[in-house]
C-alpha cells in the first residue's frame, strides 16, 4: 500500500515538474513572440523591409573597398595607430581594473582572511561598480574631461574591477586554507600569508579570467570610441559620418577590428587553456 | 619554562580544553595522547596562537604569551614553531621556498612582496633540508614530493624559525608507517641535539611510549594522565581512551618498529576512537 | 633516511641560489615593465594636457544641478515685464496671483527676499543688493551697460563688476545678474521640481494623500477620463521629465537585452549540436558551423550595430538584433563545449533503456546541459542590459540614445541625473533578477 501510494506521489510531482517546466518554456516563448512583435511595432524600420536592405550597406562598403584595389591594404594600415589606441584602452582599463579587483577580493572574502566589517561593505562596493554601465561614466567624464581614451579607460577600469573582483573573490572562497594555517604558524603577517599562500593558488585562475576580460575590454573599448572616446571607434563614426565615397575607409576599419578581435581571441583562449590546463593537474 | 594555568576553550556551549594546567620546566619531548575529539589538537593550536583561549593563562619565561597582540603576536609564532598532520605547505612553491617562508617574521614587507630572500636564507634552507636528508628535493614543487617527503620539508621550514619549541599535531597521522618513522626520528633527534621543547600530539600509545619522556593523557578536554611513559599502564590507558574490559592497546598502535610494519601498516590509519567502540 | 636518494642524480646547490635569485628579479621585473607600460600610456594618451584641460567646474555644475533647481526672478527691461519662472523657462512660469512667498512684485517692480538677510529689490532699471556683513550694492543698466555702485572695501571675489555685465554670487544657492536687456535674479532649492505635475497639470503640487482621495473619489476632474487615467496622463506626460518618454526608452532598452539574449540563445543551441565533436561526425560541417561562430563574435557588436542601424533604422529591433547576432556566435561556443564535456554515461544508460534518438537528447544530453545554459543565458542578459545602452548611444535609440541627447543639449542636468539613476537601477534589477533565477533554478533543484 505504501508503495503504491509512493509512486503515486512521485508521479504526481514529476507531472507537476513537467508543467513547471512546460509554463516556463511557454513564457519564454510568448515573450520572444510578443517582445518581437512590438520591437517591430516601435522599430522606425521593420523587420520585412530591413531584411531586403540588410546587405545594401555592406555590399555598398566592399564594392567601395573593391574600387579601391590594392590601395586598400595602405588604408588598413593608415587606421593601425587608432586601433593601437582601443588596444591601449584595453589593456590599461585591464590593468588598473584587475589591480583593483585583486585589492577588492582579498578584502570581502572569509576564506582569507579578510578584516570581517569590511566584508559586505566591500561587497556592495563591488556589485554598484559592476553594475554601472560603461556608457554612463564614459559620457560623464567626456564631459567634464573633454574628448579622449582616458574617459573610456577609466569607465571600463570602474566596470572591470567590480567584474573581476566578484570572480577573484569566488576563487578565493574555493582555496585551500592549510597553506595560510601554515604560514600564520611561522608568524607571517597577512600581507605575506596573501602574497605566498594565496597567490600561488590563485595565480592561474585570477590570470585566466584576466584574459578574459582583456578580450572583452576591447571590444568595449571600441564601442564606447565611438561616442567620443578615442580609438578606433571615433575614426569609425568620423569615416561613417562622411556618408557616400567614404566606404573604403569604414570597410577599412571594419577589417581592422574583425582581425585584431579574432587574433586577441584566439590568443588568449589559447593561453587560458594552458593556464587553466596546468591549474587543472593537480 | 612553559606553564600552563587553568586554560579553557569553549566552542559554543562544548569545552574543548578545560582548565588544563601543568608545567614544562625543562626540554622534554612531550606527547599528548587521547581519542580524536579530546581537546589536544585545541591545546597545541592555542599555544601557537592559532585558535584563541578562552580563558587562563600560558606563561613562557613569566611572559603570558595568550595576551600577546599583533607583531608581538606573530613574534611567538615565529619562536613556537607548528608542524601539521597535513604538513600545510603551499603546493605550488618550491621546497627551498617553502622552508624559507619560515623566516617571513623577520622580512619587511617589500623585500617579502618582492620574493627577495638573502644567500643566508637560502643556505640555511638548505642546511636544514639536509639535516633532514631531503636536500636534493630543493628545487621540486611541494605538492611532487610524497607525504613523508613534505612533512619533512614542513619540519626544515620549523627549524627555519629558529624556535624555542616545536608543537606538532599528529605530524604521522597521515603517513605510512615507514615515513612515520622517519618523521618521529627527525623530531626526536631535533629534541636531542638542539635540546629544545617538542611537544607532540600523538593518537598511538607505542609512539608516545617510545619517543616520549613525557606523555600527558587527555580526554575530553581533562587533563587524566601527566608521568613518564613507563607509568603508562593498561589501565591508565583505558581511562584515557575511556575503553572498557576489551581494550587491546595494539588497536591503537601504529607500527613504527620496521620489523613489525609488514603485519601491522593497516592499523596505522585507525583511529583510537574507532577501535575503542 | 640515505635510503631514497641512493639513485638520485648528484644535487647542485648552486641551481637554487639561481633559481631564488631569478625569481626575485622576475617579481621585480614583471611590475616594474607594467609601470613603464603606464607610463608611456600616460603620455600616449595625452593625460598632462587632458588635466590641464579638464574642466572640473562642469562636474560641480552636474552635481549641484542635479540635486537643486532654481527659480528666475527676471525683469526684461525692453519690455518692462517681471516674470517668475522655474529654471527661468516659459512653460514653467509662475501665474501673477500665485507667486512664491519670497517674492512681491508690485507692478514692474519687485522685493526678493532671498533669506539671511539676503534682499534684492529692484525699482525701474535700479537694481539694489542688500548683502549681509558686506553692505548694498547699487547697480543701474543703462543703454549701454550698467553703472555699479559699491560699499567701501575691497571687492569681494563673489563679485564680478563689469561695465557690460553684473555678476554677482556671495553663496551658491544665490545669484544675481544685470546686463543692459535685463535684470536677473536666481534662487535656488534644493530637490526636484514639477518631478510628478508640471505647472499646467491641475494636479500640480498636491500632496500625496489628496491624490489618492482623487483617484478613488468619482467626481471627475476632467469629464473625459477617469481620475485614476487623469494623473497617469498627468505624470507621465509631464513635459519637464518626459517620464512617459523615459520609460518608454528604459522599456525599448529592457526589449532589446531579453530579446536578443534569447534570440541568441534559441538559435545558438542546436548551432552548438552541429559544432560538438561528439554529436557531429562530419568535420566539414562542425568546421563551417564553428567558423560561423568566430565570424559572427568577430564582427562585433559595434559593427553588427552599425549595419542594422543601416538597414532598420532606430529602434529595440535593431538592437535586439544586433546583440543576437554577436551572442549567437559567443554562447553557441559556449554550448558546443559544454556539449562536448558532457559525460557519455549518462547518455549510454538511457541508451541501454533502448530509448530512441530523440528520448536519448532529451534524458541523456539536455539534463547535462540546462544548467550551463542557463546560467550563461542569465549572464549574459545582465551584461546585456549594460550593452543595450551603449548600443542606443550609437543610434539604436533607448534609453542610451535619450541619455546622449540630453548631454548635449547640456541645460537639463537634473533630466540627466534621472535618466542615469533611472538606468542603474534598471542594470542593478537585472543584475539582482538573474541572479536570483539562477540561484533558483540551478542550486535550488
Amino acid at each position: 500500500m505504501a508503495v503504491a501510494a509512493l509512486e503515486q506521489e512521485i508521479l504526481i510531482l514529476r507531472k507537476r515538474r513537467q508543467l513547471y517546466s512546460l509554463i516556463g518554456l511557454l513564457l519564454v516563448v510568448a515573450v520572444l513572440v510578443s517582445g518581437f512583435s512590438k520591437s517591430n511595432e516601435m522599430n522606425s524600420g521593420g523587420f520585412l523591409q530591413g531584411l531586403s536592405k540588410f546587405f545594401d550597406y555592406p555590399g555598398e562598403i566592399v564594392a567601395e573597398a573593391w574600387q579601391a584595389g590594392p590601395a586598400f591594404f595602405g588604408l588598413i594600415l593608415t587606421f593601425l595607430p587608432a586601433m593601437l589606441e582601443t588596444l591601449n584602452i584595453a589593456a590599461v582599463a585591464t590593468l588598473l581594473g584587475g589591480a583593483m579587483a585583486v585589492v577588492l577580493a582579498m578584502a570581502s572574502t572569509r576564506n582569507v582572511d579578510s578584516w570581517g566589517p569590511l566584508i559586505p561593505v566591500v561587497r556592495r562596493i563591488m556589485d554598484i561598480t559592476r553594475a554601472f554601465p560603461e556608457l554612463i561614466i564614459a559620457l560623464f567624464l567626456i564631459f567634464v574631461l573633454g574628448s579622449s581614451p582616458v574617459p573610456a579607460m577609466i569607465a571600463v577600469a570602474v566596470h572591470t574591477a567590480g567584474a573581476l573582483g566578484k570572480l577573484f573573490s569566488e576563487v578565493n572562497e574555493n582555496i585551500d586554507r592549510k597553506p595560510i594555517e601554515g604560514l600564520s604558524a611561522c608568524g607571517a603577517s597577512w600581507l605575506q600569508r596573501i602574497r605566498y599562500a594565496v597567490m600561488p593558488q590563485v595565480a592561474p585562475n585570477y590570470l585566466s579570467y584576466f584574459l578574459l576580460r582583456l578580450e572583452i575590454n576591447v571590444r568595449a573599448s571600441a564601442i564606447l570610441g565611438f561616442v567620443g572616446a578615442g580609438g578606433i571607434g571615433q575614426e569609425l563614426r568620423r569615416t561613417i559620418g562622411w556618408g557616400q565615397g567614404a566606404g573604403d575607409e569604414t570597410a577599412a576599419i571594419f577589417v581592422l577590428l574583425f582581425c585584431t578581435i579574432m587574433m586577441i581571441d584566439q590568443v588568449s583562449s589559447y593561453l587560458r587553456g594552458k593556464l587553466v590546463g596546468s591549474g587543472r593537474a593537480h | 619554562m612553559i606553564e600552563f594555568q587553568n586554560v579553557t576553550k569553549t566552542f559554543g556551549s562544548r569545552t574543548a580544553v578545560n582548565k588544563v594546567s601543568f608545567n614544562i620546566d625543562r626540554p622534554q619531548m612531550v606527547g599528548i595522547i587521547g581519542r580524536s575529539g579530546a581537546g589536544k589538537s585545541t591545546l597545541l593550536r592555542m599555544i601557537n596562537r592559532l585558535t584563541p583561549a578562552t580563558s587562563g593563562e600560558i606563561l613562557f619565561e613569566g611572559r603570558d604569551i595568550l595576551r600577546l597582540k599583533g607583531g608581538m603576536m606573530r613574534r611567538w609564532q615565529r619562536d613556537c614553531a607548528m608542524v601539521f598532520q597535513q604538513f600545510n605547505l603551499v603546493p605550488r612553491l618550491d621546497v627551498a621556498t617553502n622552508v624559507m617562508l619560515g623566516r617571513l617574521n623577520g622580512h619587511g614587507t617589500l623585500k617579502s612582496l618582492f620574493n627577495i630572500f638573502s644567500a643566508s636564507d637560502v643556505s640555511d634552507a638548505l642546511e636544514a633540508l639536509d639535516r633532514l636528508g631531503i636536500v636534493q628535493e630543493a628545487t621540486k614543487r611541494a605538492e611532487e614530493l610524497s607525504g613523508g617527503q613534505q612533512q619533512r620539508v614542513a619540519i626544515a621550514r620549523a627549524l627555519m624559525q629558529n624556535p624555542h619549541m616545536i608543537l606538532a599535531d599528529e605530524p604521522i597521522a597521515s603517513l605510512d608507517p615507514m615515513n612515520a618513522k622517519i618523521v618521529m626520528d627527525a623530531l626526536r633527534e631535533i629534541h636531542e641535539r638542539d635540546n629544545k621543547v617538542v611537544i607532540c600530539n600523538l593518537h598511538t600509545l607505542d609512539t608516545a611510549r617510545s619517543y616520549c619522556d613525557r606523555v600527558i593523557g587527555m580526554r575530553d578536554g581533562f587533563i587524566v594522565f601527566d608521568g613518564k611513559p613507563e607509568e603508562l599502564t593498561t589501565s591508565a590507558a583505558r581511562e584515557i581512551y575511556g575503553a572498557d574490559e576489551s581494550f587491546n592497546e595494539a588497536a591503537t598502535s601504529t607500527a613504527i618498529d620496521a620489523g613489525h610494519s609488514g603485519a601491522k601498516e593497516s592499523a596505522g590509519a585507525m583511529t583510537p576512537a574507532a577501535a575503542a567502540v | 633516511m640515505a635510503v631514497d636518494t641512493l639513485n638520485e642524480p648528484v644535487f647542485d646547490r648552486g641551481t637554487v641560489f639561481r633559481n631564488v635569485r631569478r625569481r626575485a628579479w622576475l617579481t621585480i621585473g614583471a611590475p616594474l615593465a607594467i609601470v613603464l607600460y603606464l607610463t608611456y600610456t600616460w603620455f600616449a594618451f595625452g593625460v598632462p594636457e587632458l588635466l590641464a584641460k579638464a574642466q572640473p567646474e562642469r562636474a560641480v555644475i552636474l552635481a549641484t544641478d542635479s540635486v537643486a533647481y532654481k527659480v528666475h526672478v527676471t525683469k526684461l527691461l525692453r519690455r518692462d515685464i517681471m516674470e517668475v519662472a522655474i529654471e527661468g523657462e516659459r512653460r514653467a512660469t509662475y501665474a501673477q496671483e500665485d507667486l512664491p512667498g519670497w517674492v512681491e512684485v508690485d507692478g514692474t517692480n519687485a522685493i526678493v527676499d532671498l533669506g539671511d538677510g539676503y534682499e534684492v529689490t529692484i525699482t525701474g532699471k535700479v537694481m539694489e543688493f542688500t548683502v549681509p556683513d558686506y553692505g548694498t550694492i547699487k547697480v543701474t543698466a543703462t543703454n549701454s551697460g550698467v553703472t555699479t555702485e559699491l560699499p567701501p572695501g575691497p571687492v569681494p571675489e563673489w563679485l564680478k563688476d563689469d561695465p557690460r555685465k553684473f555678476d554677482a554670487r556671495p553663496t551658491l544657492d544665490r545669484r544675481v545678474q544685470v546686463t543692459k536687456t535685463k535684470i536677473e535674479v536666481h534662487n535656488y532649492f534644493g530637490g526636484w521640481e514639477n518631478f510628478w505635475f508640471s505647472f499646467q497639470s491641475e494636479l500640480h503640487g498636491m500632496p500625496f494623500s489628496q491624490l489618492w482621495a482623487i483617484a478613488l473619489s468619482n467626481e471627475r476632474i476632467d469629464p473625459a477620463q477617469s481620475n485614476m487615467s487623469l494623473i497617469m496622463h498627468d505624470f507621465l506626460g509631464n513635459p519637464d521629465w518626459q517620464h512617459g518618454e523615459v520609460f518608454t526608452a528604459l522599456f525599448e532598452t529592457i526589449m532589446m537585452a531579453v530579446l536578443g539574449t534569447l534570440i541568441a540563445a534559441f538559435v545558438g543551441l542546436p548551432l552548438a549540436f552541429l559544432a560538438a565533436r561528439n554529436f557531429t561526425p562530419s568535420l566539414l560541417l562542425r568546421f563551417g558551423t564553428r567558423r560561423l561562430f568566430d565570424f559572427l563574435r568577430g564582427i562585433d557588436m559595434l559593427i553588427w550595430s552599425l549595419i542594422f542601424i543601416r538597414a532598420f533604422g532606430l529602434g529595440p529591433l535593431t538592437g535586439a538584433l544586433a546583440i543576437a547576432f554577436t551572442d549567437t556566435g559567443t554562447l553557441g561556443k559556449l554550448f558546443s563545449e559544454a556539449l562536448e564535456n558532457i559525460d557519455n554515461k549518462q547518455v549510454e544508460g538511457v541508451r541501454a533503456t533502448g530509448a530512441s534518438q530523440t528520448q536519448r537528447y532529451r534524458f541523456g544530453v539536455i539534463p547535462q546541459i540546462l544548467p550551463v545554459f542557463v546560467s550563461q543565458v542569465l549572464y549574459y542578459l545582465e551584461s546585456n542590459t549594460r550593452s543595450a545602452t551603449v548600443i542606443g548611444a550609437l543610434g539604436a535609440g533607448g534609453i542610451g540614445l535619450m541619455l546622449v541627447e540630453t548631454m548635449k543639449t547640456s541645460r537639463d542636468w537634473e533630466n540627466t541625473s534621472y535618466i542615469i539613476i533611472l538606468t542603474i537601477l534598471v542594470v542593478i534589477m537585472m543584475d539582482q533578477a538573474s541572479g536570483w533565477l539562477r540561484r533558483k533554478l540551478i542550486e535550488g533543484k
